[in-house]
């Protein structure tokens, strides 16, 4: 039996981590679901209104967008920022290095439940969600009236998801941040084994910290290396740009992965 | 000489010649405190019941974790059954089970625990838990976290022992026992004693290993000031009571009756080893007792 990866050990210990993870998580996720369906009730139209549409002559459901963005981004961030939090303490760090699995196996579980179990799970709950709304929209069209112009019949109304994958504007531009998930899940999975405490808060500080220190020596170093120098404007095309947002996001994902199984690996009690 | 002996023999040669643990020149300590390990080396053999004795601080459960590969040494080696134990291979952490002083249990019933954690252990024995339980008089339809701190130490005890791993190292595994279940301590931990399986067990309070261990190791000023056997220490030194104190004497503590005393065993007398005694004898007169003990 390989001491590195065997899926039966990886799948006894999904089982296993499910014990303490599980609970948490579904609490969680039935809360979840409580705050989105409670947002789309408060600001759904409504049919005793006269409702504004959006560009496409859609009734307005603009909220949802950072209704997903928001949620999302705590409901991860928060959820990876838990995962590994067993480990900064003595007792709960020696009961988990001590279950026969080697560290990759331990770290995949990690993965599986960060990416797979909750980013994929908060996917579905907002998709059937926001289905069952824009359903309800879409059956009751007819009660609906426009602030604009009451005569004019409202366009039936698309999906979250569906929108941004027929569009191919939407999706030209959401797909070079689709790392950005990852990213979120592997930057607070990072912080939940290397801080020992206030894991969310500390890896919070060391993103705005770290980002505002990289950022700030591109721009001086950019500026010393170009100081007296003339400007000539460089054509760009929009698509590397956007390319080059996915390319990067995805490699420091990568990146940071690699940091969170070796600081796993090398973790002491 | 007869079949049944020269099995016995054999035995005997292979439980105490064959190294279960070796460690050579062990450098380790935390940060800016100092080495609390300075060189030190030992090995450890299947088929015994090892009582690690130390002052608070000596590093008694820093040598445990060296040992379990919840640490990483500074420098020399650690052989745990032929595996490094910083490693921490699934094929080691399988064959160790290690009962740390403050520990963990998961807010559920014994059966969720045992079903969750008990299929990593291959050899893991459902009858002996159960019957481990039954001794230990466990309410099994009690939540774990709801259960008494002595109560979980018994749980994670049955746990351990059923595992049938290879290595069994128990931190202060005795704190929070009620003097009936330190007993049945006692009982239960030398009946799981068996030719393959090796026991180590730190404690401070040494009482609580009396006739249990058969092994002394003892940990002072970042070295093994001792590591001998019960039979050895008895051959060499006799522990008394006495009613003055003399040239022979190596070491005493006043007691009601007398004085407590170890001396050499010039005569080949047969007496109870007095492991409070010894302890504080050898952290005394450390100088006295290197000759005996080389």
């Amino acid at each position: 039996m390989s001491n590195t990866f065997n899926f039966n050990r990886f799948g006894l210990l999904v089982k296993r981590q499910w014990m303490d993870f599980g609970k948490i998580y579904l609490g969680t996720l039935i809360v979840l679901a409580g705050i989105i369906f409670a947002f789309y009730s408060y600001f759904i139209p409504s049919t005793g209104d006269h409702n504004i549409l959006d560009h496409d002559g859609n009734l307005d459901m603009r909220f949802r967008y950072g209704l997903f963005l928001m949620l999302g981004f705590l409901f991860i961030s928060i959820t990876s920022s838990t995962y590994f939090n067993n480990f900064g303490q003595k007792s709960r760090a020696i009961h988990e290095l001590m279950i026969p699995a080697s560290t990759f196996e331990k770290f995949m579980v990690g993965i599986f439940y960060t990416v797979v179990v909750t980013l994929f799970g908060y996917l579905l709950v907002f998709y059937l969600i926001d289905l069952g709304f824009v359903k309800y929209l879409n059956a009751n069209l007819s009660a609906f009236k426009s602030a604009a112009d009451i005569k004019t019949p409202l366009k039936m109304t698309d999906g979250l998801f569906d929108q941004v994958m027929s569009d191919q504007k939407y999706l030209k531009y959401c797909s070079a941040f689709f790392a950005f998930p990852f990213l979120v899940i592997s930057l607070f999975l990072l912080g939940s084994i290397y801080f020992n405490r206030f894991h969310y808060i500390k890896t919070a500080v060391s993103v705005v910290v770290f980002t505002y220190a990289g950022g700030y020596l591109i721009y001086k170093t950019g500026d010393l290396l170009t100081r007296n120098m003339t400007r000539i404007n460089l054509h760009i095309k929009e698509i590397d740009v956007l390319t080059w947002i996915f390319l990067v996001s995805a490699i420091i994902t990568l990146v940071l992965w690699f940091i969170t199984y070796i600081r796993l690996k090398e973790k002491e009690v | 000489m007869e079949i049944s002996e020269i099995n016995f023999r054999l035995v005997y040669y292979l439980t105490n010649t064959v190294s279960m643990i070796k460690v050579n020149n062990l450098h380790f300590g935390y940060g800016k405190n100092g080495p609390l390990f300075k060189n030190i080396s030992f090995q450890l053999h299947a088929g015994h019941i090892y009582g690690l004795l130390g002052k608070n601080g000596a590093g008694k459960s820093s040598l445990l974790k060296n040992l379990a590969g919840l640490v990483y040494a500074q420098s020399g080696t650690l052989d745990v059954f032929g595996f490094n134990p910083a490693k921490r291979t699934p094929a080691m952490l399988e064959q160790i089970c290690f009962i740390p002083e403050e520990f963990y249990l998961p807010a559920v019933k014994i059966d969720a625990y045992v079903n969750a954690n008990a299929p990593f252990y291959k050899k893991f024995n459902h009858d002996y838990f159960t019957e481990l339980i039954k001794e230990f008089d466990i309410p099994v339809n009690q939540k774990l976290i709801h259960m008494s701190y002595g109560q979980k130490k018994k749980v994670i005890i049955a746990f351990a022992l059923a595992t049938q791993a290879k290595l069994i190292i128990m931190d202060e595994p005795t704190n929070g026992l009620d003097i009936p279940s330190k007993a049945q301590f006692r009982k239960i931990m030398a009946s799981a004693l068996t030719d393959d399986c090796c026991i180590i067990i730190s404690t401070h309070q040494v009482r609580d290993l009396d006739n249990l261990i058969d092994t002394v190791m003892m940990l002072d000023e970042n070295n093994i000031a001792l590591h001998a056997s019960v039979e050895e220490i008895t051959e060499k030194l006799t522990f008394k009571k006495i009613k003055l104190v003399d040239d022979s004497i190596i070491y005493a503590e006043p007691s009601l009756s007398g004085y407590n005393a170890v001396m050499p065993n010039y005569h080949q007398e047969e007496s109870k080893l007095d492991l409070e005694l010894l302890f504080n004898a050898i952290l005394t007169e450390k100088t006295k007792f290197k000759p005996y003990f080389n």
